[in-house]
């Protein structure tokens, strides 16, 4: 704002507040921006302190005690770090870390290849390529756990879609491909289902990362006459990879705390073979109440969301200025 | 000499403009992969309107007479009854009432699907109220002033998000519990509003960044004050984001599992928890379960048809706008 | 005084004072920390990825303050 529409508002609220009486006046002048601003800003984090920041100090209060939600009356000790402790040195909770990890690592890298893919194929523009766009994003938009669980259908072995049709290509019997119920296959069902599902995602942010490379560049590069193959090493891929680096972020920390589609489709079994982290966390913490350790647990999982969520962030800021 | 022969290369395998053939192969495999990635979606459909003996069926079955079987399920209960019984009723009075009594049964009552769809229709559109209200009064606030450590407290808001909703339900479950909050609608609305503002504040953000201050400024030499500025001026400007913005949220708490399923049993519980659960005689009553999926799934359908232009902008925070 | 606000940080600070590098430093450390957590080779190593993690993820939040 200029040095003259203050003075000139000013004027005008100067000149209000000498015809109104001294109530109104004060509303006629206005709040003054800083107000505005703090009054505007402050019901939203209000709202974030009382519902995430203050559970989450809490959070950090019960991880050094070992209280039991389902015994609320009992004496509530402190254990000093100790549930860090059990949580860091404990085989099972290692276990699960390493399921996560197998999860995302896979979701990640069928996600890219196959997302980066379609981008591709689709920014070569043919003819009803918006249309057919619109359908493939269809299953992004769509509840993990509502779809995730009709996949539990698709995958029955006898009866089930997706038997019939892997068994219809391969000749292998439907009974054979128990997808939840085998220990080797429960880990892909689940990947199978995530990819389906969030590819989408990452094809329509490369597709932005695509389009944002500007034509001349590829023709400077005909003109040198760079063959498409290096066109596309030297230009498309790098030009691309802040994109592909913001969704593969993105993935990498929804299916870090993956906890919806897994708990419908597997529940973490059989055995704990599915069982990732936040599934690990809901066992300790709803069906164990083992309140205070698992808030330790919750924390350990915070802090590798958080500094995810961080780098996440450097990368939006730099895909912004593009 | 260079130029004279890299023409009729631009023209061969031109990045920017693709040969007919590229696109045709493209277009291909573009529509390949959205066939296949419908064909689950297809398949709920289907399913709903089988009968449960076609439903699980070997091979699956593509060729059925429709049957209304799996709607009438879904919002019904039934109690088994002798032929005798059935034979003296007098005439089945709808459709649904004559598709029970070919299996031995009588509809006994309501289920509680409708109460689990109106729970989800009052949080989700209540959330989203709230959460586009905060987010549009904060996002402005972020906008147009300069707020101290501006960078952080976005951060903060964004980062809230990105908690596993695990860690969040141990404490959340805490607290709802002494303020007897828990599983009801009001605690779920507040839950959801808190992770939808961040999401509310990023993109509206982008949308008022985009409506010139000069505006404003007008309107306040006109005499204006800033709030009656926002009111007049910004928030008009301002609605095609705001309804983006809201169908965003709306869609993730219309979808939200996590929080649902750990923080409602009953009276609060909406849809997406409830589905997995709607069981019949011989285990789960997919017709049913297909049923309710598809009534579940198609406002998002035309939701995600709407939102087309804007998926981009939500999906990434308001960081690319294409 | 004029000498430093007028010249650009960069041959004024030392790296350790200055953004760019030490974001890297702190990025590094927390992908060091999630393979800690992910490898499936030493306890120990998943032992101490959390402390690994909570050094990175506060070392950023701290030298994202810095200037350029």
């Amino acid at each position: 704002m200029t040095a003259s529409h203050d003075t000139f508002s000013d004027k005008m609220a100067d000149a209000a507040i000498r015809a109104t009486p001294e109530p109104l006046a004060a509303r006629v002048r206005g709040l003054s921006d800083r107000a505005i601003a703090w009054l505007f800003i402050a019901p939203t984090i209000v709202l974030l302190l009382a519902i995430n920041i203050f559970p989450l100090f809490w959070a950090i209060y019960l991880s050094f005690t070992n209280f039991r939600a389902n015994r609320p009356n009992a004496v509530v000790q402190n254990v000093g770090l100790g549930n860090y402790s059990r949580i860091l040195n404990d085989p099972d909770i290692w276990a699960s870390m390493q399921t996560t990890a197998h999860f995302v690592f896979w979701t990640i890298v069928l996600q890219t290849l196959i997302g980066f893919t379609l981008a591709y194929l689709i920014d070569r523009k043919f003819r009803g390529h918006a249309f057919w766009t619109t359908l493939i994003l269809i299953p992004m938009m769509l509840s993990p756990a509502v779809v995730g669980n009709f996949w539990r259908f698709l995958y029955e072995p006898q009866i089930g879609l997706f038997a019939y049709a892997v068994s219809f290509v391969s000749g292998i019997p439907t009974s054979d491909i128990q997808m939840l119920g085998n220990v080797h296959l429960a880990p892909w069902a689940i990947i199978i289902v995530d990819t389906w599902m969030w590819t989408p995602y990452v094809m329509l942010i490369c597709l932005a990362g695509l389009r944002s490379i500007p034509d001349y560049i590829y023709e400077a590069a005909e003109v040198d006459r760079a063959s498409p193959w290096r066109q596309f090493w030297s230009i498309t891929v790098p030009m691309a990879l802040p994109f592909i680096m913001l969704a593969v972020l993105f993935r990498g920390i929804e299916n870090f705390k993956m906890f919806d589609m897994v708990n419908l489709l597997t529940g973490g079994g059989p055995g704990s073979t599915t069982e990732v982290a936040s599934i690990a966390l809901k066992r300790d913490a709803f069906e164990a109440w083992a309140t205070g350790r698992s808030s330790a647990f919750a924390i350990v999982l915070f802090v590798a969301v958080f500094g995810l969520a961080n780098i996440y962030v450097k990368a939006l800021n730099k895909v912004k200025q593009r | 000499m260079s130029t004279s022969k890299a023409a009729p290369a631009v023209s061969a395998h031109s990045v920017v403009e693709p040969s007919p053939r590229t696109k045709r192969i493209a277009g291909a495999l573009v529509i390949l992969y959205a066939l296949i990635t419908l064909v689950p979606l297809v398949w709920i459909f289907l399913t709903s309107i089988k009968s449960p003996p076609d439903s699980i069926s070997y091979p699956p079955k593509i060729l059925f007479t429709p049957s209304l079987e799996g709607y009438c399920n879904l919002f019904t209960t039934r109690t088994r009854q002798t032929p005798d019984y059935i034979a003296a009723l007098p005439p089945p009075s709808g459709v649904c009432d004559a598709v029970t009594r070919e299996r031995n049964m009588v509809i006994a009552g309501p289920s509680n699907f409708l109460p689990r769809f109106a729970n989800s229709l009052i949080i989700a559109f209540g959330s989203t109220f709230l959460a586009v209200s905060l987010g549009t009064l904060a996002a402005y606030g972020f906008s147009r002033f300069k707020v101290p450590l501006a960078d952080d407290l976005l951060f903060f808001i964004l980062s809230t998000r990105m908690m596993p909703p695990i860690a969040v339900a141990i404490p959340i479950y805490l607290m709802y519990r002494q303020l007897g909050l828990s599983d009801t609608a009001l605690g779920m609305m507040l839950l959801y509003t808190a992770v939808n503002v961040s999401l509310a504040v990023w993109l509206l953000k982008g949308f008022i960044d985009e409506i010139p201050r000069e505006y404003e400024e007008a309107a306040m030499i006109d005499g204006y004050t800033r709030l009656q500025a926002f009111f007049k001026v910004v928030l008009p400007q301002a609605t095609t984001g705001i309804a983006a913005t809201a169908i965003f949220c709306l869609i993730f708490a219309w979808n939200e599992y996590a929080f649902a399923s750990l923080l409602t049993s009953g009276s609060a519980q909406t849809a997406p928890p409830f589905i997995p659960t709607i069981i019949g005689e011989g285990g789960q009553d997919w017709p049913a379960v297909a049923a309710g999926t598809t009534i579940f799934l198609v406002p998002i359908l035309v939701f995600t048809i709407l939102l087309r232009k804007q998926l981009l902008r939500g999906i990434t925070f308001g960081a690319v706008r294409k | 005084m004029t000498d430093h606000t007028l010249i650009p940080g960069k041959s004024r600070r030392p790296f350790f004072l200055r953004r760019g590098p030490m974001e890297m430093l702190a990025v590094a450390l927390i992908a060091l920390g999630f393979l800690m957590l992910f490898q499936p080779f030493a306890l120990v190593l998943y032992t101490y990825s959390f402390i690994t993690l909570l050094a990175g993820t506060l070392m950023f939040t701290i030298v994202s303050k810095f200037p350029e």
